[in-house]
């Protein structure tokens, strides 16, 4: 019974014509569907309760909130926060760097773990593979304040990059002094906490590959690397196209922790991205209002990005999200 | 890291395709670069590790000058002894072991049912059903609604404070729809023409073929509720019902975080390097090892391709 | 106050984008300030366990069992237990126990603020700093203290005695009331010095330095002695406000009659002119740069200074890649020190704070952070009590004593008002009793920042060692300058300057390190202040000197 009030609101949101004959339709669906749809039930109500109605909260991106005042705010004030961000050139410069280094880490950082996957499906020895495999998860399990400290460590110029550096006549470079260096040591940091981990669902892909393909592919005279091209990567396809329209969805949300740690005022130009800037101004004052304005804002971003990503690879590759 | 694998594949790869005969011997010297390769991630990842294992066996003074880089300076295991003979650490270890047990089978049942709804191409309302839960990956509430939430449900100081409101991942129910989308659907019919229903099927057809994504899945699950703390830290009210990240945090803190401006009678001691690098290890250690045990399904998930032929 | 600031706020809005809200009020009804200027109100309802004598130097002792729920920090170092002997004897000593909502310090001030946010913090918040509590004020979770000090005897005694009233003034807004019980100093408290390997500089004959000038050569000393190394090398670069090795440019700062690093704030009072202006734009503040881009041409001091984490810079001074450093008492007890064990005759030394253009002159509030009361408290019938309660524990002498030291003839003995205070042979804190095998704080609870704040001279000269003494006595006989004048910002003053103040800090901020550094000529400084104006600054100090005219007006 509990099931039909998420059904009926899908009603809702369909299309609006030939009403009746959907109506009579959902109730077939349901007398043939009732097992599948009572297995929604309990997802529904966790998402209902836990997260829309918090999310009633962002009310305050239209409202004057006083912290400790009432939850929804005290009285509206339409767009005023949006305009105060929309014609505050500091936003403007942390969106264009957001935008960089949220694009410089999907470029990266999608990639490297399918490489490592498939470099380490070719391994003949499973107990090598296993212990790469281990080891390579590792650095997902650091806090990201001992990931900071190791970023620190090894930029300093006492570290050992600059000591190799100094091996080669160079003279020491202060890397985290260095707008020009911060989005280098920021991906490759992101790289390497991630590409091991990334590899899990990659390698968990390449077990469903049925091994009858890659026989049909070995009589028909392909060698390793072809195997791998015409059989290996459409194999994890779904997979791939699933985790890259995620992360387009999400790259705006580029490691708020980690930046503040290891940024200072010099790289601002670079480093500072939305997160931190907003961590600033609310230091200060703890806008509330002006925050959830920004973040309406940043999640709309993420929804037309994601559903854009959708669309195209449902056109042009035929997987998709849904 | 990456630069130095996809260097690595594109030389050796590009050759082998264009010199066919040579496969063979092109593959053998692919499969030593290979091993060069992955050894050179494994050096580069294992480091900061060593340093820590290093660090967590060494004096404090050792440390406090730089001296300490992989093997421990000083060895001793004082530090060691202090922390476990802490009954706070106990404590919360304890409590971060039920927490994230009771909150992964949980994640799993209902990401499961979920997942499993949502990968029926023909069910109605499906893109509805998809449209709610992705909408939630960008839009969510702020901290203090979901606190005051929390507080009216009457979870706060409860373990259900930490598991309900993060039950489903939105990232993992959409992987996992998408490798159920991938089972043979011919299975699924021939056990309906058996007279299994929906439950059965999910149950006695679709689980068993789904061993290497539930495995993936309880990791992920398991490592995100071993390492959370944000949770527990807002909605515990007592030192005894902490799990140990806000333990370790608090002490990692204490010793990294700025230190009080004003002038106060509270300055922060500086919590030892040692004993930061012996929690560390001591809690990392256990998810650690939960992944052998999972690893083996991601290999028997090869019997999946059988059963497809 | 309430219906006050929301009129102004529709004002500025022009009225048209802003609707009234849709109830009348909120629903959280603020204690002290809806009840206007009237103050206290009636409290006939709210006495249950209060003494009806209590007074300054009186014992408290509730007339009937009482529990206050209470925030309570948990500091990694000593770990909060509910079996504290502080607790215990406290029970017994005034009848009141403390429900604790434990909080680890990490991460503090994040839940003292979703919970006050929501409503639903316990009604006592301790450990809070200035203007941390300005964000609820408008929205009436918090009291207005100033209305309750009639409750508090001792609290108004120490003010008397010690002068305090410019200081309190600096905790209040422009309805003319705070809403902090602050920590109350006897006098101000310099602690950030800069500390020296007083070994070295006997090795080489190099003077200990009385003045930045003096320092300047004894870093050049040092620099002909160990040419290869950065003499100075500093640390305290995450925290905010400054942009880097922020202990450094706050004394630095002081020296030159600004304020610098941790202790930037966007104003200065220029007395000679009778109102504000911008920090960052002053010749005082252009000259201290100038200074520490002498030293980085120098290569006296580390570049890496004001980006190093403290780690990195502590590495260097105990490897002794570096022989200067900044310091505080404790650091120099349990870092400097301790990590240069094992280096043979190596001695630690915090100098006296240089003098500089200002004079030997100590400037800063003695004031320190305080406690919060939760507006809900006021309608609770034990809140006279409560007061009273935290009367005796945070202001009397009795109080003070017991919540840094204990109980005399168990945990200390003597008293430090003729110098005889010792620890008792078997508690140690601090390292001023190393023989003692129990923790003051850890075993003990006393000692504890949650509760232990302020205090006379002597209370607390008691917790240094020899070294600091000396250090305490020679920074006691300088002249302490007066504060400037409170200007606070209304809601609407707030809600606009933040903006601006955040760009003009990342510019300030950013623009520091690279006059210091030299990656900016300091030939561009003029450039550097018109940049300043084009993010507002001169309607930032418009701002604030209209805030130091209205407040003096309603209040001056």
């Amino acid at each position: 019974m509990s099931s039909t009030q998420p059904l009926g609101a899908a009603t809702a949101a369909g299309s609006r014509p030939a009403r009746r004959l959907r109506r009579r339709t959902w109730r077939q669906a349901l007398r043939r569907d009732w097992r599948l749809y009572s297995l929604a039930v309990a997802p529904l109500a966790f998402f209902a309760v836990f997260r829309y109605v918090p999310m009633l909260g962002n009310v305050i991106a239209f409202r004057w909130y006083q912290p400790g005042g009432n939850l929804f705010g005290e009285y509206w004030v339409g767009f005023y926060y949006f305009q105060e961000f929309w014609s505050d050139p500091s936003f403007w410069h942390v969106f264009t760097n957001t935008l960089v280094l949220g694009l410089l880490s999907l470029l990266f950082t999608f990639p490297a773990p399918v490489i490592l996957a498939l470099l380490l499906n070719e391994v003949r020895s499973s107990r090598f593979k296993r212990i790469v495999q281990s080891i390579s998860y590792l650095p997902h399990f650091l806090s990201v304040v001992v990931v900071a400290g190791i970023i620190i460590q090894l930029t300093s110029t006492t570290g050992p990059i600059d000591q190799m550096l100094g091996h080669l006549g160079h003279a020491p470079i202060d890397f985290l002094q260095q707008p020009g260096w911060f989005r280098q040591i920021y991906v490759s940091s992101e790289v390497w906490q991630t590409a091991g981990w990334g590899t899990i669902l990659y390698l968990a892909a390449l077990t469903t590959i049925d091994s009858q393909l890659y026989e049909q592919a070995r009589i028909d005279g392909a060698n390793r690397w072809k195997q791998t091209w015409h059989v290996t990567l459409p194999g994890i396809r779904p997979t791939m196209v699933t985790l890259l329209i995620l992360n387009i969805g999400t790259f705006m949300a580029v490691g708020f922790e980690k930046i503040l740690l290891i940024y200072n005022p010099l790289t601002y130009s670079t480093g500072d991205v939305i997160s931190t800037y907003l961590y600033r101004v609310g230091v200060q004052s703890g806008s509330f209002s002006y925050a959830a304005a920004i973040g309406l804002f940043e999640s709309l971003i993420g929804l037309i990005l994601v559903v854009s990503a959708n669309f195209i690879s449902r056109r042009v590759v035929g997987t998709s999200l849904w | 890291m990456v630069a130095v694998s996809e260097t690595g594949v594109a030389p050796v790869g590009a050759p082998v395709v264009r010199r066919r005969i040579q496969t063979s011997r092109g593959y053998r010297v692919f499969q030593v670069v290979n091993a060069l390769i992955l050894t050179a991630v494994m050096v580069i990842t294992l480091y900061p590790f060593i340093n820590l294992l290093a660090q967590s066996f060494s004096a404090q003074g050792a440390i406090a000058a730089g001296r300490v880089n992989l093997i421990p300076k000083g060895f001793n295991l004082t530090t060691y002894k202090t922390v476990m003979a802490d009954p706070t650490f106990w404590e919360n270890y304890r409590n971060t072991v039920v927490y994230t047990v009771v909150a992964t089978l949980i994640a799993m049942v209902l990401t499961t049912c979920y997942a499993y709804v949502l990968s029926k191409k023909n069910v109605k309302g499906r893109g509805f059903l998809i449209g709610i839960a992705v909408f939630t990956m960008f839009f969510n509430g702020g901290l203090i609604p979901n606190y005051v939430l929390v507080n009216d449900l009457g979870l706060r100081n409860s373990i259900w404070a930490i598991v309900l409101p993060n039950a489903i991942s939105v990232f993992n129910l959409l992987v996992m729809k998408a490798f159920f989308e991938s089972l043979p659907g011919e299975l699924e019919e021939a056990a309906m023409v058996d007279g299994l229903n929906t439950y059965g099927i999910l149950w006695r057809i679709v689980l068993p073929l789904s061993k290497a994504v539930l495995a993936t899945m309880v990791l992920f699950y398991a490592v995100t509720f071993w390492n959370s703390w944000f949770s527990a830290f807002l909605y515990m009210d007592n030192n005894s019902m902490f799990p140990v990240t806000v333990y370790l945090r608090n002490l990692i803190a204490g010793a990294t975080g700025g230190t009080d401006q004003s002038a106060s009678g509270d300055t922060a001691l500086q919590v030892a390097a040692n004993i930061q690098a012996v929690t560390i290890v001591l809690t990392v250690i256990p998810i650690l090892s939960i992944y052998p045990f999972i690893q083996r399904y991601f290999v028997s998930g090869v019997m999946l391709g059988a059963v497809k032929g | 106050m309430n219906s006050f600031s929301r009129r102004r706020f529709l004002g500025v809005l022009g009225g048209g984008i802003a609707v009234a809200a849709l109830a009348g009020c909120s629903t959280h009804q603020p204690g002290g300030a809806s009840s206007g200027s009237s103050g206290a109100g009636d409290l006939s309802s709210n006495k249950v366990g209060a003494m009806d004598a209590f007074a300054a130097d009186a014992q408290f002792k509730a007339t009937a069992p009482l529990d206050f729920g209470m925030m309570m920090l948990n500091n990694p170092n000593y770990p909060y237990k509910a079996n504290w002997e502080f607790f215990t004897d406290l029970k017994q000593m005034t009848n009141v126990s403390v429900s604790a909502t434990t909080i680890p310090q990490s991460d503090y001030p994040t839940k003292v603020g979703v919970m006050v946010g929501a409503g639903d913090a316990p009604a006592i918040i301790p450990k809070t700093y200035h203007p941390a509590e300005q964000a609820y004020i408008s929205s009436g979770a918090i009291l207005a203290v100033s209305d309750y000090l009639d409750l508090m005897p001792n609290l108004t005694a120490t003010v008397q005695n010690w002068n305090l009233d410019s200081d309190l003034d600096t905790l209040r807004g422009p309805d003319g009331k705070f809403y902090l019980l602050p920590g109350l100093h006897e006098n101000v408290w310099v602690d950030y010095s800069i500390a020296v390997r007083s070994d070295i500089l006997q090795k080489h004959g190099i003077d200990v330095p009385g003045t930045w000038d003096e320092f300047t050569t004894m870093l050049q000393a040092l620099k002909t002695a160990y040419p290869s190394l950065y003499p100075f090398s500093d640390r305290w670069s995450s925290t905010q406000p400054g942009p880097g090795a922020n202990s450094l440019l706050a004394t630095l700062g002081n020296a030159y009659n600004t304020h610098a690093g941790w202790n930037y704030q966007h104003q200065t009072w220029d007395a000679s002119q009778g109102q504000f202006v911008y920090t960052g734009a002053t010749d005082d503040y252009k000259a201290m740069v100038t200074l520490l881009n002498s030293w980085v041409n120098q290569k006296l001091l580390d570049p890496a200074s004001f980006t190093q984490s403290d780690a990195q810079a502590e590495q260097k001074f105990a490897d002794s890649q570096s022989f200067v450093i900044s310091a505080n008492a404790q650091e120099v007890v349990n870092t400097y020190e301790k990590d240069l064990t094992g280096v043979a005759g190596a001695t630690v030394l915090k100098i006296p704070v240089p003098i500089g253009p200002a004079g030997a002159v100590n400037i800063g509030s003695r004031i320190e952070c305080g406690v919060m009361i939760s507006s809900s408290a006021r309608k609770s019938p034990n809140f006279v009590a409560m007061m009273q309660f935290l009367d005796w524990l945070y202001y009397s002498e009795a109080g003070k004593m017991y919540a840094k030291w204990g109980v005399q003839g168990q945990t200390y003995t003597g008293s430090v008002d003729d110098g005889t205070f010792k620890l008792a042979p078997d508690v140690n804190w601090g390292g001023l009793n190393p023989s003692g095998t129990k923790q003051l704080n850890v075993d003990y609870g006393f000692f504890n920042g949650v509760f232990a704040y302020g205090g006379s001279s002597n209370l607390l000269n008691s917790q240094f060692p020899p070294a600091e003494q000396v250090f305490q006595k020679v920074m006691n006989q300088r002249k302490t300058l007066p504060l400037d004048p409170p200007a606070p910002f209304d809601d609407q003053q707030q809600q606009q300057t933040t903006l601006w103040a955040t760009a003009l800090l990342d510019s300030v901020n950013q623009n520091t390190l690279k006059f210091i550094l030299g990656q900016r000529p300091l030939s561009e400084w003029d450039q550097y202040v018109s940049e300043l104006g084009g993010l507002n600054s001169k309607q930032y100090i418009d701002a604030v000197n209209q805030a130091y005219q209205t407040y003096k007006k309603a209040h001056g």
